[in-house]
């Protein structure tokens, strides 16, 4: 038995009411579609979707749709949340075929500490949270990770700086910047006013005690 | 303080603020954000003091982004005045928002400040509101 497995009932009603009625039955309403095959309209137990987007692999999972006892394999395309109560309310499944490339995005998770960005009272701006790779669905990674022990202030690491496992080609371009180390407005007047203080400061060795406060 | 830089049309009807929003809903720049959960005009003096709130909280080291824009004109009559003779002049410019919209988004290292920053600026604001994370499990 795979795991992930995911029981889809169809022959749902469309239809705005429908599926209002079927969501209050603690159900989904979904749609199938890919591999040419035409689309299918179908409902999931939301604790059953829930619980197959619950792995490590997030809502990149491959899952094995059970439809009319019929297993296909499947990544959720789009998934439809309520704004306010964040539940999903409805999901477009994806058909893939195992040994064939499909174009998904994967989060990206920042690893270590700034310590040079941090000293200079800057902070770590990530600008991208996830990023479009190719990869066949069984060699999907959970998470890309990036190391920032290495990130400066004015310095930037880029998707060309990034090291992809086997099998996955990133579909970026390679002079996106994916997060970088910055200074703020007010950290960078804090600094100026530091150093007008040392230039108005008398010289000598009060004077530099007193700058050395300041800052 | 935010106002448009010019304007086809100096008035305004006041329009209707039905339903939830139809984009914004989600974090698109930071960590943490405020996202309404009334409808309302959040002004832009209202505005600028959650901003304020926020970025005096957070002092240097932190990262914050408006995601809504006071391009709305509201008039007003001057006092005790008798009624006709058309609508009145624009007086302060407002940011129509439904729930869910996504008004502030702040990224910052150490989150218990973070919230904090928030829950400062959600005092500024007109309309309830909470506190959204990147990192909640949803």
């Amino acid at each position: 038995m795979p795991e992930n497995v995911l029981p889809l009932e169809v022959g749902r009603r469309l239809g705005s009411g429908p599926s209002r009625r079927l969501r209050r039955e603690g159900k989904v309403p979904a749609t199938v579609y890919g591999l040419e095959s035409d689309p299918v309209s179908v409902a999931v137990e939301y604790g059953a979707l829930r619980g197959a987007l619950s792995t490590e692999a997030g809502t990149n999972a491959v899952l094995h749709l059970q439809i009319l006892g019929e297993d296909h394999l499947a990544l959720v395309k789009e998934m439809q949340r309520h704004p306010l109560r964040r539940d999903v309310i409805h999901v477009d499944f994806l058909k893939v075929d195992p040994n064939v490339e499909v174009h998904v995005n994967v989060p990206i998770r920042l690893e270590g500490r700034a310590a040079a960005v941090e000293e200079m009272n800057g902070i770590v701006d990530q600008d991208v949270f996830e990023l479009a790779v190719s990869a066949i669905p069984g060699s999907i990674p959970n998470n890309l990770t990036v190391d920032i022990s290495s990130l400066t202030v004015g310095s930037s690491i880029t998707v060309s700086d990034l090291t992809f496992p086997e099998g996955v080609e990133c579909l970026e371009e390679a002079s996106t910047t994916v997060v970088s180390g910055i200074i703020t407005r007010s950290a960078l007047m804090d600094a100026e006013a530091a150093q007008s203080a040392d230039g108005e400061a008398p010289t000598g060795e009060e004077g530099d005690q007193g700058a050395t406060q300041a800052g | 303080m935010l106002m448009p830089k010019k304007t086809r049309y100096r008035k305004q009807h006041r329009g209707r603020t039905k339903g939830m929003t139809k984009g914004g809903a989600e974090l698109a720049f930071g960590d943490y954000g405020i996202q309404t959960l009334e409808p309302g005009w959040i002004t832009a003096p209202q505005i600028e003091a959650a901003r304020v709130a926020m970025t005096r909280h957070v002092r240097r080291g932190g990262k914050v982004w408006i995601n809504v824009f006071p391009d709305k004109p509201v008039t007003q009559k001057p006092a005790e005045t008798r009624m006709g003779s058309g609508k009145g002049n624009p007086e302060r410019w407002v940011a129509v928002v439904r729930p869910g919209r996504v008004l502030f988004e702040l990224s910052y290292p150490d989150a218990t400040v973070a919230r904090e920053a928030i829950d400062r600026a959600i005092q500024k604001l007109p309309v309830k509101a909470r506190f959204l994370s990147r990192h909640q499990g949803i």
